[in-house]
């Protein structure tokens, strides 16, 4: 896809570089970020990638709509080529199904037409992507490859949901670090602490990592928790079969 | 010291201009719902405009000083007093060590700043002092202000350069119905040019679930999409204007969630925001459709007048 330049108000500029969540163009952003951070351009403020997407907060009164778009332009027409780097190591994130949590478990279960423990088995059986953070301080914005479900987010997004949920759409899932409003299918809890500013690595998962969901009981839930307040809770890893 | 909290009012929190170059992390950068008045209370104070400042939403606090500094108030007007004597807003004003400062409830707007001379001693973390409430970060804890919180001044000062030049009209905010210009994008393409259109020709109205992190509009005729209010998750700036599914309109402010995945008909040109910030329940907002070329000069005219403001003052 060719890239569009789309504007977000007087201070910020969208560049679209492709329409669909892939390692292949989330990878272009990274590039064009990575480009615009080894050959700067003066009066960019902060850069923010997405799935598809670099977004970048600039001055005005440093640079205007139309050079900031040549010089960006100048340097996407120098990227291309260079593989991003993508990590080996997956996290294993411990995920509970209880209802207490999983607001919408049934309703999700329903509408793909399966039957509650088909659907935590196709959510839970296959290996995520981090693309991204965003919304809130360590919100993993995560997809497989594998299964995708039909359902999108709620017409009507909730005004609350809890922190540390794990919500769903399509071949998506992201982890929800704190209490927001959220418009998205709520189908599981995580008893770990999504962001920790006490920490000095605060978030979870970064942008890069793989996850493997691990299904729990309530009690598990309950005790993993336990550990994760005394801080004696590790994520196991393993490394990841086979290069997709 | 500096100030000791008799009455937290209802929503007053410690913000600095912003906390920028974590956004990619998904942290919201949070900061003023009113630059303009938060910038002119730091300039009247003698501090750097992006200083850390109070800002108090609907009802102010009452803060007992315990040590003298200058402050200024700006913003919707809230009656402030020093041990029960009105004092004037839009001026830098000497309080003394030992007098409280008390406000009534805001008129004519939704919020107003206080800036003390040399900001306030609170921890900064990634590298502001804003906070940030939904995520419990910066500021006094990550929450609003409470009964007994004491915070520190940086530097106090009694005198200020040009002490008596320090004081401008009050801001004037509209009331009841306000205007906005907007820059349409980036996801104006989900919408027929027809529907984008109406978007322009009807108003819509502040509800009341309205907060620093956006102000809710409804509109009697909710937009169409040509598809729905879905998009491939993208970045989020301080005015977007997001149209979920529903139709319905949120504008994202200061407190804004860094990315998102509703379409975004438009953004607010900065220069429009604080009358959006100021805007109260049951206001009736109008869009106008401005080029990228128009928003950016008027940026650049309001940073002249502010940094004209600050050579003024000899700042």
């Amino acid at each position: 896809m060719e890239a569009q330049f789309l504007t977000g108000g007087d201070e910020s500029l969208y560049v679209k570089l492709g329409d669909e969540i892939s390692l292949e163009v989330n990878g272009r952003v990274k590039s064009l970020m990575q480009k615009l951070e080894a050959d700067p351009v003066d009066g960019i403020a902060e850069m923010v990638p997405t799935y598809a997407t670099l977004m970048i907060h600039y001055r005005p009164e440093k640079i205007l709509y139309g050079q900031l778009v040549e010089e960006v332009k100048k340097r996407l027409s120098e990227t291309g080529g260079e593989k991003e780097e993508v990590s080996q190591i997956v996290k294993v994130l411990p995920i509970c199904y209880d209802r207490e949590f999983a607001w919408d478990l049934d309703e999700c279960a329903a509408f793909e037409n399966v039957s509650v423990e088909e659907f935590i088995r196709m959510h839970s059986s296959h290996e995520y992507y981090a693309y991204m953070l965003g919304v809130a301080p360590g919100h993993a914005y995560m997809a497989r490859f594998e299964e995708p479900f039909h359902f999108k987010r709620r017409t009507e997004p909730r005004v609350h949901i809890n922190g540390r949920s794990i919500v769903a759409a399509e071949n998506q899932s992201n982890l929800i670090p704190f209490d927001q409003p959220c418009g998205w299918n709520i189908v599981a809890g995580t008893p770990c602490n999504i962001c920790d500013y006490s920490k000095e690595e605060p978030f979870l998962v970064n942008a890069g990592d793989w996850v493997k969901y691990q299904p729990v009981s309530r009690k598990e839930y309950d005790q993993i928790r336990a550990d994760v307040e005394k801080g004696t809770y590790k994520l196991e890893t393993y490394v990841k079969k086979a290069v997709k | 010291m500096g100030i000791i909290v008799e009455n937290p009012g209802i929503q007053t929190t410690v913000q600095d201009e912003g906390r920028f170059g974590y956004q990619q992390f998904g942290v919201s950068p949070a900061g003023p719902m009113d630059t303009q008045s938060f910038y002119l209370a730091n300039i009247l104070a003698g501090n750097k405009r992006g200083e850390s400042a109070l800002e108090i939403t609907f009802m102010g606090p009452s803060l007992k000083f315990e040590k003298d500094n200058i402050i200024a108030v700006t913003g919707a007007d809230v009656s402030p007093t020093v041990d029960g004597a009105p004092i004037p807003m839009y001026q830098a004003v000497l309080v003394r060590a030992g007098s409280t400062l008390a406000f009534g409830v805001a008129s004519g707007g939704s919020r107003a700043y206080i800036a003390f001379t040399g900001g306030l001693d609170v921890p900064v973390v990634m590298g502001s002092k804003a906070t940030l409430m939904r995520n419990k970060l910066g500021g006094v804890e990550g929450r609003k202000l409470e009964k007994g919180d004491r915070i520190g001044f940086c530097n106090p000062k009694t005198s200020l350069p040009k002490m008596e030049l320090r004081r401008l009209e009050p801001e004037k905010f509209p009331e009841k119905e306000i205007t906005l210009r907007v820059v349409t994008g980036p996801q104006d393409s989900a919408f027929t040019e027809e529907e984008v259109r109406k978007f322009f020709w009807y108003g819509a109205t502040v509800t009341n679930e309205s907060d620093r992190m956006g102000i809710r509009l409804e509109r009697e005729e909710p937009l169409h999409h040509i598809k729905d209010g879905n998009i491939l998750t993208d970045g989020v700036a301080f005015g977007s204007i997001q149209v979920p599914t529903n139709g319905q309109v949120i504008i994202m402010m200061a407190d804004r969630q860094t990315t998102g995945g509703y379409t975004k008909i438009g953004t607010v040109i900065s220069v429009d925001l604080p009358k959006l910030a100021q805007a109260q329940p049951g206001y009736r907002v109008h869009f106008v459709r401005v080029g990228i070329q128009l928003a950016q000069e008027l940026y650049l005219r309001k940073q002249k007048e502010l940094k004209g403001l600050e050579r003024y003052l000899g700042q």
